[in-house]
This record gives C-alpha cells, structure tokens and sequence, in this order.
C-alpha cells in the first residue's frame, strides 16, 4: 500500500456523494424517459466513474485479486474488461434500484430462495409475532428486497442506515414514487434507539441492516477474514441482536442471469452472551457470515458494490472503539 | 422522611437486582454492590455495551425515557445511588 492510503476517506463520506449525484441524474431521466433511453446515458457515467475514478478501480482489482485467490478460479481474476464489468454491473443495479422504488419491479420476477419459511415468519409477524433482524449486504442489490413488501399487504420493515445522507435518500425515493420504506438513521447506538428498537421488534415490525459496512461514527468494529485477508465488519448489527434478543436472517439479493434471487436464511435463532465472552463470541458470528458473504461473492462475482478499500492495512485495523466494547469482568 | 428514605433504598436495591440480572452477574448478590461504587471504569467494570443493556432494561422495567444527551446519561449512570435518584425524579415526573 502506498502513502495515499492514511488519507483514504471513509466510504461514508466518498462514495455515498457521488452515487447520489449519479442516482439523481439517473432517477431524473428514469422518470422522463425510461429506461432504455437511458441505458447509454448510463454507460456514459459509468464510464466516466471508471475513468476518473481510479481508487475505485483499484479497490474493485483488489477484491477480485483476493477472490480468484481465495476461491482457486483464475478465471475470475482481475483484467480491465472484468473491472468495467463490475462499474456496470453497479450501474445496471442503480437502474433496477430505481425501478423497485416505483413499484415496476413486480415480486414475480424475482426469485425466492427461503428454505426456512422466513416469509411466512414475516408475514406473520404483522398479526402479532415478534419481529426479527435481517442483515443485508452491498453484495448485490439490497433495494430488491423490497419486493418482499410485496408479500403480504404491508411488512413492516424498518431500515437502519448510518449516513447522514439520509434526508436526501427520502426526497430521491419519493421523487422516484416510493413511499412506503421506512428508514431510521442510527449514527450512533444510545439507550432511547435502543428503546424504540425494542418497541418496534415487539409490535412486530422487522429491522434491516447491512452488515459489511463500518459506520463512520461508531468505532465498535471486528477484524474477521474475509477472502482470505483480514477486513473490519461492524459489530453493530450483532451488538443490535444481543441487546435485543432478537433472531438473525442473512438476506441476500443477486442478479443471476438477469434475473434476481433473493436468499433469505436463518442465522442466529437465539443470540445471548456471556460479558466475558461477548467479544469472542461476535467475532465468530462475524467470521460465519463473512464466510458466507465470500460464498455469496461466488455467485455473482462482479456484483460486490463496496468500491471503498475494503481491506486495511494493518496499521489501520487498531484504530480505537474495539476496546471500548471490551467487556471486562466484573468486580467480585 | 423516614418514608421516602426506606423507598429509595428500596430502588437501589431493585436497581442492583436489575443490574445482576440484566448482565449475568450471577456471582454477586444485590447488597455486594455498594450503592456509590462507581459501575463503571475500575468500579464494576462495566462497559458501555453493558450500559446500552442495562439502560434498555431500566426504560423497560421503570417505564423511564433516558434521552440521548451523552453527559446526562454518563451522570445518571455513574453509581447506583444516582440511577436511583434518576428514575425516582422520573417516576415522580410521570406521576405528576
């Protein structure tokens, strides 16, 4: 790594804005135009992004360097054409993002992979269950999941998001026609958070968070292999599980051959820890799920949208936060 | 007096309860905890994910709001003669 890295901005604050402008631009001429007028547009600022963007392209070489390694297929290492591939393929997913906002992304093309009847917990949920956590990913595109909210009349689904790019999200979906996504932001986890959380969860409403990116505020982080090389995950989304007793779904969305699968898959039926061993205990939650994460990866190779560094150099990885969630024993 | 003295030991002592079962402190009792032993740092040692449960906890079990002011929380949270004091005001305050 060169010297450029210490001053690599946080993914919070470098990608969400370009990806905003873009999705505006897109959105606008979505509305106006659709969609196949705009798909040269498309090629144009995608291009332009791969151009100009060369930090983005060399974080895209890197995880796909690590992927062929990882996995064994020399076929998916990085060459120039599969980097556009993946600028596109981002691209492609900004414009399917759109069109499940205003509701022309109908469930039926999308197919369901849910071994474990988790529709029906959810659906059910509405008439008087608990509710439970689902855990997303940039792997992919997480906006397809909405088609879920096609299932029953209305699934109460809360999305927790970390920028404060929010408010602009809200404006550019219902510019776009959606209004029903409820998102809440979560800068921070305090004790009052933690309370509507849990009121939510208990009216039965569902809570949606990614899981692969580490907030910019929030320092609770853990360094857990993923490809072979070791990468921080937020803590958030487990710390969220165990405070809340809550069970845990992966959900997944990718576009195979055109078309979307949606994973959903249990994950943690009943999380609780012992303080000591709190630490060590979502360490190993996350390695799981970085574990699948990186089988997901398989599937849809070109599809991982997190075009920040993802693996740090290690000097980078002691940054502070993991001792503050350090439990320590308590006094006899 | 006399009174408002014997509640308010009462809560702390509930509050201690509270704390040992929220956190599986299973190796204490509710009169190991000295009330003005701080429950942090070098006290008992919690940490703040212990508090984000317990502060879950006390909200849930006192019907209390505790908002999201950093320093208030960090005071209210210090011993358990202050947390105490916080959720009787509270209390007193919902009553009124």
């Amino acid at each position: 790594m060169n010297e450029g890295d210490a001053r690599v901005p946080h993914w919070a604050r470098q990608r969400e804005r370009g990806s905003f402008a873009l999705m505006k631009l897109t959105a606008f001429g979505l509305r106006r135009l659709g969609r196949r007028p705009m798909t040269p547009v498309l090629y144009l600022i995608v291009l332009y992004f791969f151009v100009f963007g060369r930090r983005a392209r060399r974080n895209v070489r890197q995880y796909q360097d690590y992927l062929a390694a990882w996995s064994g297929r020399r076929e998916l290492r990085p060459r120039l054409r599969s980097v556009f591939g993946q600028f596109m393929a981002f691209g492609d997913s900004l414009l399917d993002r759109l069109e499940v906002w205003r509701g022309s992304l109908p469930l039926s093309e999308v197919q369901l992979h849910d071994p474990s009847g988790m529709c029906a917990r959810l659906l059910k949920s509405a008439h008087g269950g608990r509710g439970e956590i689902l855990i997303g990913t940039h792997l992919g595109n997480l906006d397809v999941c909405r088609a879920l909210a096609e299932l029953g009349e209305q699934v109460p689904l809360n999305v927790l998001v970390h920028t404060k790019h929010v408010a602009h999200f809200n404006r550019l979906q219902n510019a776009a026609g959606d209004h029903q996504l409820r998102l809440l932001q979560v800068s921070e986890m305090d004790a009052a958070l933690m309370l509507e959380l849990s009121q939510r969860l208990d009216q039965g409403e569902w809570l949606a968070i990614a899981g692969d990116r580490v907030p910019l505020h929030d320092g609770r982080r853990v360094a857990v292999d993923f490809l072979g090389h070791p990468a921080q995950f937020p803590q958030g989304p487990w710390l969220l599980a165990g405070l809340l007793r809550c069970p845990v779904n992966l959900m997944c969305c990718l576009k195979i051959d055109g078309r979307y699968q949606i994973h959903l898959e249990p994950f943690i039926d009943a999380p609780e820890w012992e303080r000591s061993q709190r630490e060590a205990l979502i360490k190993s939650w996350v390695q799981r799920y970085a574990n699948r994460l990186a089988q997901w990866c398989l599937l849809a190779p070109q599809q991982w949208f997190n075009f920040h560094a993802y693996w740090q150099s290690s000097d980078l990885s002691q940054s502070s936060g993991e001792t503050d969630a350090h439990p320590r024993r308590a006094a006899p | 007096m006399e009174h408002v003295a014997v509640t308010r030991e009462a809560l702390e002592r509930d509050i201690a309860q509270l704390i040992i079962d929220t956190l599986n402190l299973e190796h204490l009792t509710a009169t190991d905890i000295p009330v003005d032993q701080p429950l942090f740092g070098d006290g008992l040692g919690l940490d703040s994910v212990d508090a984000l449960e317990l502060a879950l906890a006390l909200q849930k079990n006192y019907a209390v709001r505790i908002e999201s002011d950093v320093k208030d929380a960090r005071r209210h949270f210090a011993t358990i003669a202050s947390l105490a004091a916080f959720v009787g005001t509270q209390r007193a305050a919902c009553a009124d």
